[in-house]
């Protein structure tokens, strides 16, 4: 191994020699283009959902032929429908036209001709002198819509008969004191909805960067050893350099291309989050909150590291991996043990978000092959204690200087193997004796 | 001052590719290989360039062990050709180069002056997946000399280079020599040996047979050849009669006859004078190494062959 003290300056050609083969070709262009589409597409969803939601507006008329409503009866029914919106310029859900009793006719005519989705009609019965309330519409009567018109209803109905056994309206809508606070009192900050399912979704989100980035440039590396040892230029790179300086440019080279990439995704994110609320304002007409999901510093940072470890562990693999079959097209079937490892590893992380703090998924978390997945996953939606973050780190570390040790080894013995698939015992007896 | 293999051994599971290999080459000289497929050649060279571990044995240069020797020192064009297939020619060669050590400035001033020397500048911006198999070894060739390497070896460089660029290799090769350099090459062919090398070894199955300097190897038999022509008598029946004396070949312009050792080829010339004819050619030299290479290599193949047929008939 006299490859320790020389592996730069050749480490650092030989990456770029990577990075530029890399990087030139047309596949990698046209993929960083089209995934920076469709990530910029994908920052717009939420654009889009208000969109929808807001286009779908039920209009309502009401005509109402009972004597002696509560006073702002219309109110009650609009803030029941529509909640209480903080922006008075906010598209409502339901838009309520309150009419004259004796449009009746015409509010039927307008209503057949699809001018309102819904007629209300509000009488009194003489007998029990309750509001009775009936309904015309045509959609469907299990919806969204007939249920809060119904549960807007009930609302109005109580108002009424309060009202009439003399409550004024004033005293029936007068706020009460009412407090949420965590289980462990009022100095605990609380957890909104949005924020915990937005960790989830972001935690996700990064552990399938994680995922996809192994699984993509890993076998970039492998493929780059391969296409080396099946075009014979192998050789020449033996005598020029040492398989050390080989094995740590190529994971550089190429984990740089991926890491290029990436930029450029992760560019076309951030450019669409910030034009989300301009665009969101243009097509919707009201602003949005920009949201980044919860990322603090501390999940950026451990997602860093745990990627970059991650990514070096798996490319180093891939790389051994690589050297042992002698064409291109076999690359597949000789990495795919490495593939199912990675694959249990994702899945695991899956689940695990669901089962944080389960056993299991501390234990998984500090496995050098599962820790950047679990780990990552237990930094934003569980709780980690540091030293259990750096314990894992430290595991990630050994396994990865074990693996370059271990990939040296199987690479420079693979990579003058030709012909059949290499077994494994040749590989361990090819190793013994190789520099 | 020389490369010294010593009792070097290497087996790949049942197979010995080198058995107690020991050679001295000295700088500046041009040593040949010989030794027919998968006698150990690729191997030796591999195992001088530390690319390959040998099971047991020591390679010396200089005074130094090899795994000791900085890479730059060695220049190697592999058996097994190959270049980056999307990569232009002039970038690769820096960049193979610039693995040696060589600073980019003087690494690109050497790629275009050898590309030039090989009368292939033009082909500079080309990816190498558009070249003819013979200019992808010209190719090759730069690649293993551009960084000025003290010690050049070469796996069956001549083969499949048309007779044009076998002669550009050849000046390259005297370039190489004049400047001091030490090349170690292996061939198949022996015409290409005689010519350029000043020593050899030749190899069988992992071991060395022979080796030394062409003339001592050429000598080594004792047997020296003669070539004779006389005027009238084409036949010369007379010739196979003398002591010692065995006609190896009757061609149109001479006969040729091996002398065996303790013989005096002036016997011929003597008898053919006392015959009355007139000597119109008289040549001795050694055997060729085409002759030696066959009676070292050849004869393990022919009592193979011999032995075949036999089994059939059994």
């Amino acid at each position: 191994m006299n490859g320790w003290r020389t592996l730069f300056p050749n480490a650092w050609y030989i990456a770029v020699r990577e990075y530029r083969s890399r990087a030139r070709t047309r596949s990698f262009i046209l993929g960083t283009v089209l995934l920076a589409i469709v990530a910029f597409a994908a920052t717009q969803a939420p654009v889009l959902i208000d969109f929808s939601m807001s286009s779908s507006q039920t209009k309502i008329a009401v005509v109402v032929e009972a004597a002696g409503m509560p006073p702002d009866s219309a109110g009650l029914l609009d803030s029941q429908l529509n909640g209480q919106l903080t922006d008075p310029n906010a598209r409502k859900s339901y838009v309520v036209s309150w009419l004259p009793a004796d449009d009746l006719a015409s509010a039927q005519k307008d209503l057949e001709a699809g001018k309102y989705d819904a007629l209300l009609v509000v009488v009194r019965d003489a007998g029990t002198k309750d509001l009775g309330f009936t309904l015309r519409t045509d959609i469907p009567q299990d919806g969204r819509a007939v249920q809060s018109i119904t549960t807007a209803l009930a609302s109005l109905e109580i108002e009424d008969r309060l009202y009439r056994a003399g409550t004024t309206t004033g005293a029936l809508r007068a706020p009460f004191p009412m407090a949420v606070v965590p289980v462990k009192g009022p100095s605990i900050a609380t957890k909104s909805i949005s924020q915990e399912v937005s960790a989830t979704l972001l935690s996700t989100g990064l552990i399938v960067l994680i995922f996809m980035a192994i699984i993509t440039y890993g076998v970039w590396v492998a493929m780059s050893v391969a296409e080396e040892k099946g075009s014979r230029v192998m050789e020449l790179m033996l005598n020029a350099t040492t398989p050390l300086q080989m094995l740590a440019g190529k994971v550089i080279g190429n984990g740089a291309a991926g890491l290029t990439q990436y930029g450029v995704i992760l560019g076309a994110v951030l450019v669409g989050l910030l034009a989300q609320g301009p665009i969101h304002k243009t097509v919707v007409g009201t602003a949005a909150t920009v949201s980044f999901g919860g990322l603090s510093p501390a999940v950026l940072g451990a997602f860093v590291v745990l990627f970059v470890l991650g990514f070096l562990m798996y490319s180093l693999l891939y790389a051994a991996l690589g050297s042992l079959v002698s064409r291109q097209e076999d690359v597949q079937s000789a990495t795919s043990p490495l593939m199912m490892l990675i694959m249990v590893g994702y899945f695991m992380s899956v689940f695990g978000l669901q089962a944080i703090d389960e056993t299991w998924v501390k234990v998984a978390s500090f496995v050098p092959f599962f820790s950047p997945y679990l780990m990552l996953a237990r930094v934003s939606v569980g709780h980690v204690e540091p030293w259990e973050f750096a314990l894992a780190v430290l595991l990630l570390v050994v396994s990865t200087v074990i693996a370059l040790f271990a990939a040296a080894r199987i690479y420079s013995a693979g990579v003058l193997l030709y012909g059949q698939r290499v077994g494994l015992r040749e590989v361990f007896r090819a190793a013994r004796v190789s520099r | 001052m020389s490369l010294i293999i010593d009792s070097v051994s290497k087996r790949f599971g049942d197979v010995e590719a080198l058995k107690d290999v020991s050679l001295q080459i000295e700088p500046g000289e041009v040593f040949g290989f010989l030794g027919a497929n998968g006698a150990g050649k690729t191997t030796a060279m591999r195992i001088v360039l530390d690319i390959l571990r040998p099971d047991s044995g020591t390679i010396v240069w200089n005074g130094k062990l090899n795994t000791d020797v900085p890479r730059e020192t060695w220049g190697y064009l592999p058996e097994e050709r190959g270049l980056y297939a999307k990569m232009n020619v002039f970038e690769q060669l820096v960049f193979f180069a610039r693995l040696h050590g060589v600073k980019a400035k003087a690494a690109e001033r050497e790629t275009r002056e050898w590309l030039d020397r090989f009368r292939i500048p033009e082909y500079a911006d080309r990816r190498a997946e558009q070249l003819s198999k013979g200019n992808q070894q010209k190719i090759q060739f730069i690649a293993a000399i551009l960084h000025d390497p003290q010690v050049l070896l070469m796996d069956e460089p001549f083969t499949g280079l048309d007779p044009v660029n076998a002669a550009l290799l050849k000046e390259a090769f005297a370039e190489m020599k004049t400047r001091g350099k030490t090349l170690i090459f292996s061939t198949h062919q022996m015409e290409t040996v005689e010519e350029l090398c000043e020593s050899i070894a030749i190899l069988d199955r992992g071991r060395v047979v022979i080796g030394g300097s062409v003339r001592e190897v050429r000598r080594s038999t004792g047997r020296q050849v003669v070539r004779v022509a006389v005027d009238g008598d084409p036949e010369m029946a007379w010739l196979g009669t003398l002591d010692g004396v065995r006609v190896t070949r009757r061609g149109q312009d001479y006969t040729e006859a091996e002398v065996a050792r303790g013989n005096d080829p002036d016997e011929i010339l003597k008898a053919a004078l006392s015959r009355g004819c007139k000597v119109r050619h008289f040549e001795m030299t050694d055997p060729s190494l085409e002759q030696i290479f066959i009676e070292h290599v050849g004869q393990i193949d022919m009592t193979e062959r011999t032995l075949a047929p036999k089994a059939v008939q059994a």
